[in-house]
């Protein structure tokens, strides 16, 4: 008969019993498989003292640790539900409601109209960057006005790419080669469309700059009251956990924010609130520097905890991320209204390889 | 992992939607199961303190997740492995105190016998990092105290070829061990 093979050589060291009877049978007869077997054995014995370990786990001492982070958790409060309160405290977060206050500024070159009519698309991204103490002084957009939230934050997870691309119309990136040491198949969540109207209130916006020690201007004709739409999403993400909280390597894309105005002209808005000189100096000369057209969406960065600079991805430029720890990278980029990231625990290099080597499913 | 829930039933397993919803058998699974996960872990790891984190973190993910209990077993000690390992090759080691815990340890009496100890850690932990992933994850598995059956079902192997996966990376240990033996 046949040698059996190496695998079931070294079984027959640790289950004897698991090893068919005439394997078992050939090897105490066959010299060239005792050699083989001792081989293994000598391996097998050196890999037994190299890993061995001298502690026994302690499962009480464990169980209240782990009672203790479950519990922790719960009171930090559950990631994904409560969309409502999620999506407002967003608006909150200087950082991010920021976003909606500088979509108003630098939209540009929109007429009046009786319908909705776009004012702003994304069409690339631009880092603005600033001292932490400075994005944190930024007013929010309610600041302005009234924010009325229409669709709200839904981020929820799905079974697989096709259920992702199913529910946001989005074609999936696919990763050409994982980066050392994230492995495993990624998880899918998407993120529902997230829209608001803003409505301009000129009482609102005199306060803000009252606060600050400025005087508001008298407000252009028919500036308070308009209606602006604010429109983001749908978008997907695949991540890569790999059984750990923090994700070594995240894919995402999401239809880029848009803006839409229902009365003045977009331009009036814009030069008004810059005229209340609420917005740091260094700021608002950055965004007074981006083109008119209303396709630069700004993302505020600081100084303090990240550096940026910039690449090109697939043609286009991108921005490149890096936590000044170094231990956390990211890329993103716009390409034809929508916003495509890859972030992880990684290096620069890896996610912009991760970025380069992405296909889409059609 | 997840993948191989996915393709078991059709549903995604890995985790419920909200981070809130800990499941019922946590408490059940932990018991049976933190033991042989730990000894996974220590087996890349090498020490008390970080093979527990890395328990800990996975029995976490676990909580969250809808994986059968009938697969636990094999989905936390495939994460142990794979998370253990990152931490090597991220080089997340918190080395000070790790030669702090081992500073107390009553094991190693003389000062030379803790920093050969050490350096032959450090030896190991490479040559494991250097392994094809899925040749040091088997590896860890069978060496942490799982079966054969166990190892099968974790990796989705066919029990026989468990016996080829570890041979292999058995040997593939010796010959990185020895390509950097201090001797070199």
């Amino acid at each position: 008969m046949r040698h059996p093979t190496d695998g079931t050589l070294r079984r027959l060291l640790d289950e004897p019993a698991g090893v068919a009877d005439a394997d078992r049978e050939h090897v105490a007869g066959c010299p060239v498989c005792l050699s083989g077997l001792a081989a293994a054995q000598e391996d097998a014995e050196l890999t037994a003292a190299a890993l061995s370990v001298e502690f026994a786990a302690d499962v009480d001492t464990g169980w209240r640790r782990l009672s203790r982070a479950v519990a922790a958790e719960g009171r930090a409060g559950p990631a994904t539900a409560a969309p409502a309160r999620r999506w407002r405290a967003a608006l909150r977060n200087p950082v991010v409601a920021v976003f909606g206050v500088v979509i108003l500024l630098t939209g540009a070159g929109a007429a009046a109209a009786a319908d909705w009519l776009q004012i702003f698309r994304t069409e690339q991204i631009t880092p603005v960057t600033a001292p932490r103490a400075d994005l944190i002084k930024m007013p929010e957009l309610s600041a302005f006005g009234e924010v009325e939230v229409i669709e709200d934050i839904d981020i929820r997870k799905v079974a697989d790419a096709a259920a992702a691309r199913k529910a946001t119309g989005l074609s999936v990136p696919r990763v050409g080669a994982l980066p050392r040491g994230v492995t495993g198949e990624p998880t899918y969540h998407v993120l529902g469309r997230v829209s608001g109207v803003f409505t301009f209130s000129a009482a609102k916006s005199a306060q803000t700059a009252a606060a600050a020690g400025k005087t508001a201007p008298p407000p252009p004709p028919g500036l308070d009251g308009s209606r602006f739409r604010l429109v983001a999403g749908p978008g997907l993400a695949a991540v890569w956990s790999e059984g750990r909280p923090m994700p070594a390597l995240m894919v995402a894309r999401a239809v880029a924010p848009t803006a839409y105005s229902a009365g003045v002209p977009f331009a009036t808005a814009r030069d008004y609130l810059l005229s209340l000189q609420v917005l740091p100096e260094n700021v608002a000369s950055q965004l007074r520097s981006f083109s008119g057209d209303g396709t630069t969406l700004p993302l505020f960065q600081s100084v303090e905890q990240l550096t940026t600079s910039t690449a090109e991805v697939g043609g286009v430029p991108a921005t490149v991320l890096t936590s000044q720890g170094g231990t956390m990278a990211g890329v993103v980029w716009a390409d034809g209204g929508v916003v495509t990231a890859v972030a992880g625990s990684l290096s620069a290099d890896e996610v912009l390889s991760v970025a380069r080597g992405l296909r889409w499913d059609r | 992992m997840a993948r191989r829930a996915e393709r078991k039933d059709g549903v995604v397993v890995l985790s419920p939607p909200g981070r809130g919803a800990v499941r019922a058998d946590l408490e059940q699974v932990f018991r049976t199961s933190y033991p042989k996960v730990v000894a996974v872990a220590a087996r890349v790891l090498g020490t008390r303190d970080e093979a527990e984190d890395v328990a800990q973190e996975v029995f976490l993910a676990f909580g969250r997740s809808s994986v059968p209990a009938g697969e636990a077993l094999g989905w936390l000690s495939v994460a142990a492995a794979h998370t253990a390992l990152n931490h090597l090759r991220s080089g997340r080691r918190r080395a000070s105190r790790e030669e702090a815990a081992d500073g107390g340890d009553a094991a190693c009496p003389d000062v030379a016998d803790a920093v050969v100890t050490l350096d032959e850690r450090r030896r190991v932990r490479a040559a494991l990092a250097r392994l094809p992933r899925r040749q040091a994850v088997a590896l860890v598995l069978r060496h942490g105290g799982l079966s054969y059956a166990e190892v099968a079902a974790a990796l989705d192997l066919s029990p026989g070829s468990v016996g080829t996966i570890v041979r292999r990376a058995e040997s593939a240990l010796r010959k990185e061990l020895n390509r950097h033996a201090p001797s070199d």
